[in-house]
């Protein structure tokens, strides 16, 4: 079995019924995980669509801490295989590149493409842990933290910031790389420090190159970002309550949402591994699973839980791949013909909860009644 | 079912055809009158075009409407792809483009800048936009593998086996090239480029690039000419650039893309960047008429807020402080990457108003409205959806007059546009829009009206308010079936991919499997884009190529 209604093993078909009805009934519908390959990204949009929800990635925090510095004001980045081939500097800032296996692969090897072919590649690091396997140069973090580190750093780019300083080193290095990149999680150090990185990058491209390279959230993030910009114009989180997608960045963020009331049902899907929120349990909601074998779903998860194939694993998908900053297709590693993807269940739910719109085109807007300028 | 549009003018170029009739369908294609297996047919469906233009669906060649950098733009500039209840935004969703285009009477629409490498988000973009048929070019010319083959004289063979494995594994409709080796340059420094620079690193010229993917285009029989974004885009004297390529094809087939923006003829020669530029206009339309083997799309600036979006990332990067509002994004890429800086052209400024006046005065002066495709490079010089704007002052000198007259005299004394008598026709209309664009995509099926033809169909009422009358289709049919009423769509038909059915040479996917595996660890399947990726759909339609 890989369907439950109230913990309890049901027909697929039944649980579908019983999702449809659950989500279609609901008043502010929520739609959150989206941490999936991108067909069923894509579904869970079309269906969010239909059924009026808001929607918020597994992803979101995270992600909005890159998208809120891109907002503000923009960035200039790279990617991982322009940095293994091009990059005779590499600065890991904060903890978070050192638990990527990024580190190790830029450590081991020099720039191969580029003007900086030959040289040898510097790695230095801004406050974080740093790593017996890795040789490189620490530099201390202010007290007052580490995005007030990178605002000091930009100051002495910038020439700013005069006189004898423990970083000034660091930022000489910068202005004579060839080809700097800053490896960073822009989780760890939030919006306004992403914005100061971006500006750092920026001033020192004035002479010379330098990028960032923002390292991903683990569940799907960046691809749902894309997905969320075509399906909506927008960034993933988004209200489709008045019809139309609303972008809004903290009103739609789930955890908030949920905590305040304002959610009263909500479909979770999670193909791929993700961390299961406390709300499935109190709050009515559909969860979509993924699991390499049928008995790693209880049942209990949520009101309706449905077991998914996971991507990449049980069938050949689309999914956010790290090492290239892209999506990519991921083959079927071990093939289960007999699992059910996630975006044939959410399009089955869909085809249940709006007959209405099936007369026109599943998952596409009602024609609009006003005319537009053009 | 046969279908009869009735009594409406009816406007085909490529059969001379301009005047009052019928045109007859049935199963999605176009049937003559006189087919033995409609003769004598009464219509199951009458469709009344009386007082109507009757003309093929529109054909986009050039327009930003899928892609990473398209996606990026969008996260930059969150309030410019606002989506208001009625109101569909071209800087919106896929869903708002494709709407936008069938309602403005275009059936297909091309997206110009794929990256191989980014082929699949990019064919899942494009896949969403619905009601058209769409087809995406994919980028080559700063990728280093090419570089490679040709930095180590691999041989013709080696690159043009190269191109048609990326054509194949992106399924692309075609070929690009944006400032060949300019993007490589610009990461090792460069901030200028020029045809003959050279690529530091490759000790290659961007000339060498050029003639290599031309050469690859032609003898892979792409039906689509290599599509050319040529370097010192926007820059006074940038119509030295555009010449010197044309004359670097040596006669091979070549599509410029956004000529507008490089028909800059600089004011003192001596000193291009500061003297400021005039309209280098007749100067392009004079070497056009001379060279058979050019088409180029316009890239007409429009008024207002837009995004700036180019794979040209050396370009991008010195247009950044003009951007407006202050915020861009350069991304060094695998191959090019990609640059987004907002734009706004001032409708007071004398620079935008001449710009304006560039586009118009390329179309006005062209010798053959077929070779000269109207384009906006949506949304490099604004959004597609000012077509029916232009088409109306490509039609009414008198309008074009007024407009002027609104604008800084930079416009009109630095261009020729106020001499024009010129007005186009609807026959005209049709070379810029329709026949035109398809010839140039090589898609024999779309573009005309004649017997075979895809029922791609649009039907205008004729109005003295052009800009009314193109903005709002009165019907347009998508293979057969009516998709707009009275310029609302009724029927949301997905439309289906183009790619061109070009075979892999095996040897060559093994050497790219390698490289690619060395380079990215992940081989080739990574950078595909299987049929499974579009789950309970058929989204690809081939296009053959050329015999
Ligand atoms: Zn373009």
């Amino acid at each position: 079995m890989t369907a439950w209604i109230d913990g309890q093993a049901v027909e697929r078909d039944a649980a579908v019924a019983a999702a449809a009805a659950l989500l279609a009934g609901a008043r502010a519908p929520l739609v959150a995980g989206l941490c999936a390959e991108a067909a069923a990204v894509q579904a869970a949009f079309d269906l969010a669509r239909a059924i009026g929800a808001s929607l918020d990635p597994a992803a979101g925090a995270p992600l909005y801490a890159d998208l809120g510095a891109l907002a503000a004001g923009g960035a200039m980045t790279t990617t991982p295989a322009e940095a293994r081939g091009r990059a005779d500097l590499v600065l890991a800032l904060g903890r978070a590149p050192w638990a990527s296996g990024l580190l190790h692969d830029l450590a081991a090897e020099g720039p191969v493409r580029g003007r900086a072919a030959g040289r040898p590649r510097a790695v230095v690091a801004l406050g974080g842990p740093g790593d017996g396997g890795v040789q490189h140069v620490a530099y201390p973090v202010d007290a007052a933290g580490l995005p007030a580190s990178v605002g000091l750093l930009r100051g002495l780019v910038a020439g700013r910031v005069a006189g004898p300083h423990p970083l000034a080193d660091l930022a000489v290095r910068l202005r004579e790389a060839l080809y700097g990149v800053v490896v960073v999680d822009p989780a760890e150090i939030g919006a306004l420090g992403t914005e100061m990185l971006n500006g750092l990058v920026k001033d020192l491209n004035e002479t010379t190159r330098c990028f960032a390279l923002p390292l991903g959230d683990p569940h799907q993030g960046r691809a749902v970002a894309q997905v969320a910009a075509w399906s909506t114009g927008q960034g993933p989180r988004v209200g489709f309550g008045r019809g139309h997608p609303e972008h809004d960045p903290w009103r739609f963020d789930a955890a908030r949402q949920v905590a305040a009331g304002e959610v009263d049902a909500a479909l979770w899907l999670a193909s791929l591994p993700a961390p299961l929120p406390a709300w499935t349990r109190n709050l009515p909601t559909v969860a979509l699973l993924g699991a390499s074998q049928d008995d790693a779903i209880r049942g209990d998860e949520a009101r309706v839980v449905i077991g998914v194939g996971v991507p990449g694993e049980a069938f050949g998908a689309a999914l956010w791949h790290p090492g290239r900053a892209a999506i990519a297709w991921h083959e079927a590693t071990a093939p289960r013909p007999a699992a059910s993807p996630a975006a044939a269940i959410l399009a089955e739910i869909l085809t249940q909860t709006s007959a209405d719109l099936r007369s026109g085109l599943a998952g596409r807007p009602a024609p609009h009644p006003e005319p537009a300028s053009c | 079912m046969l279908t009869r549009i009735a009594g409406g003018r009816v406007v085909d170029p490529t059969a001379g055809r301009d005047a009052v009739g019928d045109v007859w369908i049935e199963d999605g294609r176009i049937v003559a009158q006189s087919d033995p297996a409609v003769a004598d047919r009464a219509p199951d469906r009458t469709i009344d075009a009386a007082g109507c233009i009757v003309m093929a669906g529109g054909v986009e060649v050039h327009s930003h409407i899928a892609g990473g950098n398209v996606v990026l733009a969008r996260l930059l500039l969150p309030e410019l792809g606002v989506s208001e209840p009625g109101a569909p935004n071209p800087h919106g969703s896929g869903s708002d483009v494709g709407q936008l285009y069938a309602r403005m009477g275009y059936t297909t629409a091309v997206e110009p800048a794929m990256p191989p490498v980014n082929a699949l988000a990019t064919q899942l973009e494009l896949a969403e936009i619905p009601l058209l048929d769409r087809g995406g070019l994919c980028v080559m010319g700063n990728d280093d593998h090419l570089l490679q083959l040709l930095r180590d004289r691999a041989g013709a063979e080696a690159v043009r086996d190269l191109v048609a494995l990326n054509l194949a594994t992106s399924r692309a409709l075609g070929v690009k090239v944006i400032n060949a080796g300019g993007a490589d340059a610009f990461k090792d420094g460069a901030v200028r480029f020029s045809l003959d620079d050279e690529v530091p690193a490759y000790g290659l010229t961007s000339r060498t690039i050029l003639t290599g993917l031309l050469d690859a285009v032609e003898t892979l029989k792409v039906p689509h000419p290599l599509h050319v974004h040529c370097s010192n885009l926007g820059l006074p004297g940038a119509d030295d650039s555009l010449i010197e390529t044309l004359e670097a094809a040596e006669g091979r087939r070549i599509h410029f893309a956004h000529a507008q923006f490089y028909a800059y003829a600089a004011v003192d020669k001596d000193n291009p960047l500061t003297g400021g530029f005039a309209s280098a206009a007749p100067r392009i339309a004079e070497v056009l008429a001379r060279h058979p083997n050019a088409t180029l799309d316009i890239g007409q600036v429009v008024f207002g807020q837009t995004a700036t979006i180019s794979l040209d990332i050396l370009r991008q990067f010195s247009g950044r402080k003009a951007a407006s509002p202050r915020k861009w994004i350069l991304n060094a890429g695998d191959a090019e990457g990609g640059g987004i800086v907002p734009f706004r052209y001032r409708d007071r400024g004398p620079t935008s108003s001449l710009q304006f006046a560039i586009g118009l005065e390329l179309m006005l002066l062209s010798p053959d409205p077929e070779r000269t495709i109207l384009t906006t490079d949506h949304p490099n010089g604004g959004p597609f959806t000012a077509y029916p704007r232009i088409l109306h002052l490509l039609m009414d000198k008198e309008a074009r007059d007024r407009e002027l007259a609104s604008h800084p005299r930079a416009a009109t004394e630095r261009s020729g546009l106020s001499g024009i008598a010129r007005e186009y026709t609807f026959s005209e209309v049709a070379q810029l829009t329709r026949s035109g664009p398809a010839k140039l995509l090589g898609l024999s099926d779309r573009g005309h009206l004649r017997p075979g033809a895809r029922a791609d169909i649009a039907l205008y009422r004729d109005q003295p308010d052009r800009t009314a009358m193109f903005a709002r289709a009165h019907r347009v049919l998508k293979d057969g079936a009516v998709i707009v009423e009275d310029g609302e769509v009724v029927a949301w038909s997905r439309g289906r991919t183009l790619s061109l059915a070009v075979e892999a040479d095996a040897g060559m996917a093994r050497r790219a499997e390698t490289y690619l595996q060395g380079r990215f660890g992940a081989g080739l399947s990574s950078f595909s884009v299987p049929d499974a990726a579009f789950p309970g759909r058929a989204v690809f339609e081939a296009v053959p190529c050329r015999t």
